[in-house]
């Protein structure tokens, strides 16, 4: 059984299609890709998958149970998924560590002690352990990524989802970004990132999904999209600059 | 027109009641303070409804109370309730109709400070799972009241000022007593220079206070 399960799942925004009757499996332990030009559905899609956008029609499970239900809890649903931001989204007010345990302790009801614990062992593995008095606003963009990260990995979560974790950064901190999702990889993390950088696509999968107007128009190996692919929005979209660096 | 010392001398002889008048300017300004703060908050939370029609109703009031003089609306507790059978004291009558006009500026400033917020901050609070109201409490309530800060004291400070207004609903405050003051000895101009350093004195201890909250509260990096 798949971790999640998309079934001809639909989207429209005052009539106009988004997303239309996407299918789509993540296995446990998979790192997904889904790629496509900017408005082509991608960021709109993880979002139904945990109802932070409501599907308009179709089905989405985890781990077999049906969560587009209205009686699903759909807090109960956030709090399986770990979600990491283009514009890495951390709480201003508050510093690394606070960040972190925020939601161990709100959510989780964690004591602050083990709160603390947690969250500096995965601050640990973001290698962001000597920052955590740190606010947001004294990281550089890579470092908040990580600090973001860390933060959706706290909760325990089933599976992370990547909405373009590096549009916002320069190459070397894309870099960076690129090397933390390796290592998430390694440790059998659970992954669904959709990005328009093919860098960052062909640096952290093999395979990814094409998305374009709200249609899956293919999913392939990194290597045959790149190539002189039979699909006309393939090509093109490949060709736009996007290729491999 | 008579010399100083005279003026104090009278000023020394009417002191209980000057006092009183003082503490009682202090009294309503300290209550009208935290009561417009919790509204304002109140009206805040409401305007951010997912209801379209609790938006409205939220706007309305904020636009009612914020485009009309407070001293009608207290005319119209103090002197047009009693026609209906309601009768109210002088110092409720100022605590409702100053609150009700405070807390319509105070949600104005917060919803000020609230478009100022980056909504990626919002929408990852509930994809952690966090409900509306922790949303509002956790990330949303302190952002918008450390932004506030300057808007929030300055209303503070025309609450201290704008309090003389309750005089005029027989509110024996600060400067009521300045004004009985002036009718006793005549000396209108030294009660009047009187009664406006005192006001500067308090403006100027309140003023002293929000910056040293505010720079206690500039997050850094910011």
């Amino acid at each position: 059984m798949a971790l999640i399960e998309v079934r001809k799942l639909v989207k429209q925004f005052d009539g106009r299609t988004v997303l239309s009757n996407i299918d789509l499996d993540l296995e446990e332990g998979e790192i997904k890709v889904i790629m496509g030009p900017s408005g082509c559905g991608k960021s709109t899609l993880l979002r139904c998958l945990n109802r932070l956008i409501e599907p308009t029609s179709g089905r989405v499970y985890f781990r077999g149970e049906e969560v587009t239900l209205p009686q699903t809890d759909v807090r109960a649903l956030r709090q399986r998924i770990g979600f990491v931001f283009q514009q890495f989204a951390l709480y201003r007010h508050l510093n690394v560590l606070e960040n972190v345990t925020l939601g161990l302790r709100r959510l989780r009801r964690m004591p602050v002690k083990e709160a603390n614990e947690k969250a500096r062992y995965e601050l640990g593995r973001m290698s962001m352990l000597t920052h955590e008095d740190k606010y947001p606003g004294q990281l550089s963009g890579g470092q908040k990524q990580r600090v973001a990260i860390a933060r959706a990995l706290a909760m325990d979560p089933a599976v992370l989802f990547f909405d373009e974790p590096t549009s916002a950064l320069d190459p070397l901190m894309s870099q960076e970004i690129i090397g933390v999702i390796r290592q998430l990889r390694r440790d059998n993390v659970t992954m669904l990132c959709v990005t328009h950088d093919l860098h960052l696509a062909q640096g952290i999968s093999e395979r990814a999904i094409f998305l374009d107007e709200g249609v899956v128009h293919a999913e392939d190996s990194i290597e045959r999209l790149f190539g002189d692919h039979e699909d006309p929005r393939i090509r093109e979209f490949f060709r736009q600059g996007n290729g491999p660096r | 027109m008579s010399g100083i010392i005279p003026f104090l001398q009278d000023v020394l002889a009417y002191w209980p009641q000057i006092l009183d008048g003082l503490l009682n300017t202090l009294l309503l300004t300290a209550i009208i303070t935290v009561t417009g703060f919790a509204g304002g908050i109140g009206v805040f939370y409401l305007s951010l409804s997912r209801s379209r029609e609790v938006r409205r109703f939220t706007e309305a009031y904020i636009s009612f109370f914020i485009g009309t003089p407070l001293i009608v609306l207290l005319f119209l507790m103090y002197y047009g309730l009693p026609q209906w059978g309601l009768r109210l004291s002088p110092l409720a009558v100022a605590v409702i109709g100053f609150t009700m006009n405070v807390s319509a500026y105070n949600a104005r400033y917060l919803t000020s400070a609230y478009k100022g917020l980056d909504p990626s901050e919002l929408e990852a609070a509930r994809a952690q799972g966090f409900t509306t109201a922790q949303v509002f409490i956790l990330i949303i309530l302190p952002q918008v009241l450390r932004l506030s800060v300057p808007a929030l004291t300055n209303q503070a400070i025309l609450n201290l000022k704008d309090s003389s207004v309750a005089f005029l609903i027989q509110y024996t405050e600060f400067f009521a007593q300045a004004q009985e003051l002036a009718a006793r000895n005549f000396q209108f101009f030294k009660a009047y220079v009187l009664a406006a350093l005192v006001y500067l004195a308090m403006v100027s201890l309140i003023v002293l206070a929000a910056r040293m909250l505010e720079r206690r509260l500039v997050l850094p990096g910011a």
